[in-house]
């Protein structure tokens, strides 16, 4: 309970440190952002646009704490403006549009990423010597690939020339959002190929340092004693090896998810995919600085629930963390 | 001296080199070569492509998407650019943003990471927070709002970009091995010393720290590098200088994909991964160096120098006090102790027809090698015993004598490189079947465990599983061996084995790290009886408990022999204990038996000069006064032991013929059954037959 409280605490520390980053940025870089959006404009935003927006990036005849007190409210409120490059939507709007793809697409991607990568490194690390240790290097060089570069050659051999997936979209024109299966069958046609790339992409990253682990692990007493018990090697392998050799997998998830999550959001914009990598990307070329804030904000905020979660998950795994 | 802890230092690590030649062997690994070779390649790419390739990359011509011809090596773009001199000039951008931005994010690491480590208190926390802040903040989008907001800013804005963004991770690994750093001796001394913490840390610490920082170093590369793509592919850096990342922007930007024109971007991202691939082929390299055990060579049992000196000292504390039943014995003169104590004993080495119950396990000529270096080395060598029912049999020894490979070899554990090469081991059950434990299959071998020979090993917190509770270690030997037992009468069981060895039943549900040492020790005794062995092997089962909870594990260990009449082959350093504990006691050196006594025998007239040496090393209350004489000289390099005896050069006693004969294990004194492996009682070499009847090395 203690060690929860202790990592909530963190997580509350990084929330605001990520909300306060988000506050000195746009006030740190040289030149006047708010100034340069309101002047871009050309009188196309409404007064009430252009006050959200200097609240967001900075006030003219303003002091920096009252300015900063303001800024708070907004993001309590999820007042986030209005985004420039999908004027007149209102930024949450937009953000609320494609959050649902990319939590899908993302968080599924990655638990299996996890879990496979997992899975394999276990077993290559557990006989070493053999077949299995050929693929460390092949899959170093997989992990070493840019993931939007995996998905330009998956569009290339699976949308374009064999033509079993589309290469953009996040499903079929013309069908209607929700709960019926022609769509949802249409988004998981549509999310395959970005699905197989995220995870083919992240896979090598876990593989090999459950890989690393596992050799560690299995030099242990409680591994060699397993075996001199009798145990069957599965048994052996899963909950005397493996079960010991994830944790640190399981400690780490936060700086490697991190990876993840932004290899992922740059596999969206290749395919197009409706989710908030692409609003990013179009926000970035539109220098639309309200729906970047927001997008940083809540991609921290998710990333933030994620390794929470994954906080849950190691105390459930190692029973040295639940001491009372 | 006194014998050293067990640490099983030449057994393990015999393969081991000094560190300047580990070094070496590192960088001349295959892996670590290729990687060479492949950044060698680039960086000349980086360095002098442009200087041999003179052509603009950006020179837009009417040969547009042309495949890969004599002409265009690569092909060419949509603007009918050539894709290799774009490839060239990429590669100058790429590497020099990489290397930049990896020196950058390494020395901010090394500030960060290093004083946050050094320092203590708040100001250590702030550092360590503010690292952790960083490290599960996102990167990529933090990356793209700070590029966004320094649009066409160059490659100096994406270094800045960076390094802001990518200098968490190496500053926790620096933190981290900065703190253990910190603790140790050379550290204390400089403090000790008056120098200032800067001075510290710049001399004593950092240079420790190279291969991490080395590796942290070429970690950030390969990530700047492929962070320069990501944000170059978005467009966010100046489109118009030429990088990897910008050549995959334009192929993106124009289809390229949809086109099929894969000779446009299929070669930047090779070029990328290659790199990448390349740096962290060099960092394995260095993992190698730094962490043995990934070593491919193969693993090596390893083991706790700090626990084994906690047991030492405990050693050193406790005076042997004997067994009340041999008591007698041992307070009476060797000579009349000589008569009785033949009989009392249990016959050994070839003498059957003991009191005890017949042969359990033979072991004859057996030998087990490491093979993992350049030579290889007997860590047991020739090693014949043999263990009757219900006997407890001691081995002792230094460190690297080939005890605790010896156990291995019995129960099978022996990984690569130890492998045994040649000899018998003959297990026999009690209905008279003969089993040949080196024969077994992986089936037969799985059956054969624990339910024959079961195993307690020197530290029950490294051996137990921290994830299992007490009670499901325990269930899973019989869910294992006994299929046919109900849930409930195996829950009966483990609480039965934990009243056993005197713990609470209800401890079942306990974690390891819940329990103490003792219970610990105590529980993998129980789970080492679960299934009615007829040997159990404890490998140095109280070297790592205090004095007085040794005692009361020794105790336990006789009391339930003595109930359940299993065998044990007990190994440790701690002759006194043995002498306390066993019938009979092999004293090993450099791989071989050099003495097989009684208890008493052994005791009382110590043949061999080691273990004349070895008994001198212990005080004793009870017994005569006597001086500490001790083993003079170090434990043997066993991956270059003397041509003759290999005790020769530390022997106080030894023959001119011991340097170039080596000693075979002979009875001496017949009626008496101990066997010794010495020219000294070698009739062929005897010159001093007087010395031997007195026994040498007592005062």
């Amino acid at each position: 309970m203690r060690v929860m409280l202790r990592r909530l605490s963190f997580y509350a520390v990084t929330a605001w440190a990520a909300i306060t980053l988000n506050f000195i940025l746009p006030r740190l870089m040289p030149g006047n952002p708010a100034q340069d959006l309101i002047n871009r404009s050309a009188g196309k935003l409404s007064p009430a646009a252009i006050k959200a927006i200097q609240v967001l990036f900075g006030q003219p005849h303003t002091s920096l704490i009252s300015q900063y007190l303001t800024y708070w409210r907004n993001v309590v409120t999820f007042n986030f403006g209005v985004s420039y490059s999908f004027y007149p939507t209102p930024v949450i709007q937009v953000i609320r549009q494609s959050i649902f793809w990319t939590v899908v697409l993302i968080g599924l991607c990655t638990i299996i990423g996890f879990v496979l990568g997992t899975l394999l490194g276990m077993f290559v690390g557990w006989r070493r010597g053999s077949w299995r240790d050929a693929l460390v290097p092949v899959t170093t060089f997989l992990s070493s690939l840019p993931y939007f570069w995996f998905a330009l050659i998956a569009i290339l051999v699976f949308a374009v020339s064999l033509r079993w997936f589309p290469s953009s979209g996040g499903y079929g024109i013309g069908l209607q959002i929700g709960l019926n299966w022609p769509f949802i069958s249409s988004a998981i046609y549509y999310g395959t190929l970005p699905a197989l790339t995220i995870v083919i992409a992240s896979v090598g990253g876990w593989l090999l340092g459950m890989r690393n682990m596992m050799i560690t692990t299995l030099n242990e007493d409680y591994v060699l004693l397993a075996e001199a018990k009798g145990l069957s090697r599965l048994r052996v392998m899963f909950t005397y090896a493996g079960r010991n050799a994830v944790l640190p997998s399981v400690a780490g998830f936060a700086m490697s998810l991190g990876f993840v999550v932004g290899g992922a959001i740059v596999t969206e914009i290749v395919f197009n995919y409706p989710g908030i990598g692409t609003v990013l990307f179009q926000a970035a070329e539109g220098q639309d600085y309200p729906l970047l804030e927001a997008i940083f904000l809540t991609i921290t905020m998710a990333v933030l629930i994620a390794n929470l979660l994954a906080d849950l998950a190691y105390i459930a795994l190692d029973p040295r963390t639940r001491e009372s | 001296m006194l014998i050293t802890p067990d640490v099983e230092a030449m057994a393990a690590g015999p393969e081991e080199p000094g560190p300047g030649r580990s070094w070496l062997r590192g960088i001349l690994a295959p892996k670590v070569l290729t990687g060479l070779v492949i950044v060698g390649v680039f960086t000349a790419m980086a360095v002098f492509g442009p200087m041999l390739d003179h052509a603009d990359p950006g020179a837009i011509t009417s040969a547009r998407l042309q495949p890969p011809s004599l002409h265009h090596l690569l092909g060419t773009t949509q603007q009918g650019q050539d894709v290799l001199t774009q490839l060239i000039y990429g590669a100058r951008v790429s590497m020099e943003v990489g290397f930049a931005a990896g020196i950058l994010t390494t020395l901010w690491s090394l500030l960060v990471g290093l004083t946050g480590g050094y320092l203590s208190g708040a100001s250590s926390e702030l550092l360590s927070m503010f690292a952790n802040v960083f490290l599960v903040l996102p990167g990529l989008p933090l990356v793209v709002i700070m590029a966004a907001y320094l649009p066409h800013s160059g490659s100096a804005g994406i270094i800045i970009v960076i390094t802001v963004t990518g200098w968490a991770w190496g500053a926790r690994v620096l933190r981290a091995q900065t703190l253990s750093l910190r603790r140790r001796d050379f550290v204390e001394a400089a403090r000790a010393t008056g120098q200032g913490p800067v001075k510290i840390m710049l001399y004593d610490i950092l240079p420790n720290e190279v291969a991490i920082i080395t590796v942290t170093f070429l970690g950030s590369v390969v990530s700047a590098i492929l962070t320069e793509a990501s944000i170059a592919f978005l467009g966010l850096s100046d489109v118009t200088q030429w990088s990897w990342g910008t050549m995959l922007y334009w192929a993106q930007v124009s289809g390229a994909e949809l086109a099929r024109a894969w000779w446009w971007f299929v070669p930047p991202g090779l070029c990328i991964a290659l790199v990448g691939t390349g740096l962290a082929f060099i960092n394995f390299g260095i993992d190698d160096v730094i962490n043995p055990r990934l070593r491919s060579a193969g693993s090596t049992p390893r083991r706790r120098r700090s626990r084994a000196l906690a047991g030492s000292l405990a050693r050193l504390a406790r005076p042997p006090v004997r067994r009340a039943a041999k008591g007698p014995e041992a307070a009476r003169g060797p000579e009349a102790a000589r008569g009785p104590e033949a009989a009392r004993g249990p016959g050994i080495a070839g003498g059957p027809g003991g009191t005890a119950g017949g042969t359990v396990l033979e072991l004859k000529n057996l030998r087990v090698e490491y093979r993992g270096g350049a030579a290889p080395v007997r860590a047991v060598n020739d090693v014949s015993l043999t263990l009757r029912r219900g006997e407890i049999l001691g081995i002792a020894g230094e460190s690297g004598s080939g005890k605790s490979t010896l156990a291995r070899a019995v129960t099978r554990l022996l990984r690569p490189p130890a492998q045994i090469v040649s000899g018998e081991m003959t297990y026999t059950a009690r209905d008279g079947r003969q089993i040949d434990i080196a024969g077994l299959s992986d089936r037969e071998l799985r059956q054969f465990r624990w339910e024959e020979v079961s195993i307690v090993f020197q530290s029950a917190m490294n051996a137990l599983n921290p994830v299992l509770t007490l009670g499901t270690q325990i269930d899973d030997v019989l869910r294992a061996h006994r299929p046919g037992m109900r849930k409930v009468q195996r829950a009966a069981r483990v609480r039965d084995l934990l009243h056993m060895v005197g713990i609470s039943p209800d401890r079942a549900g306990a974690y390891p790290h819940e329990l103490s040492g003792g219970m610990r020790q105590r529980a993998m005794i129980a789970m080492g009886l679960a299934l009615d062995p007829e040997i159990v092997v404890m490998d140095e089962p109280t070297t790592a408990l205090d004095v007085v909870i040794q005692r009361q594990v020794i105790e336990t260990i006789s009391g339930l022999k003595d109930t359940l009449g299993f065998s044990v082959i007990f190994i440790t350093h701690d002759l006194s204990l043995l002498i306390e504990l066993c019938d009979t006691i092999a004293i090993m050196y450099a791989g071989r038996i050099v003495e097989l006594a009684t208890a008493g025998q052994l005791y009382q007239r110590p043949l061999h000069p080691y273990s004349q040496g070895l008994l001198g090393s212990f005080p004793t209350l009870t017994g005569p006064r006597r001086t500490l004489s001790g083993v003079p000289g170090y434990p043997p390099d066993m991956r270059r032991l003397p041509a003759g005896c290999s005790f020769q050069p530390r022997c106080p006693r030894a023959l001119a013929a011991c340097a170039g004969t080596p000693p075979q294990l002979i009875r001496p004194q017949i009626p008496d059954p101990a066997s010794v492996a010495c020219l000294l009682y070698d009739t062929d070499y005897q010159d001093h037959p007087e010395g031997l009847t007195t026994g040498g090395g007592r005062a």
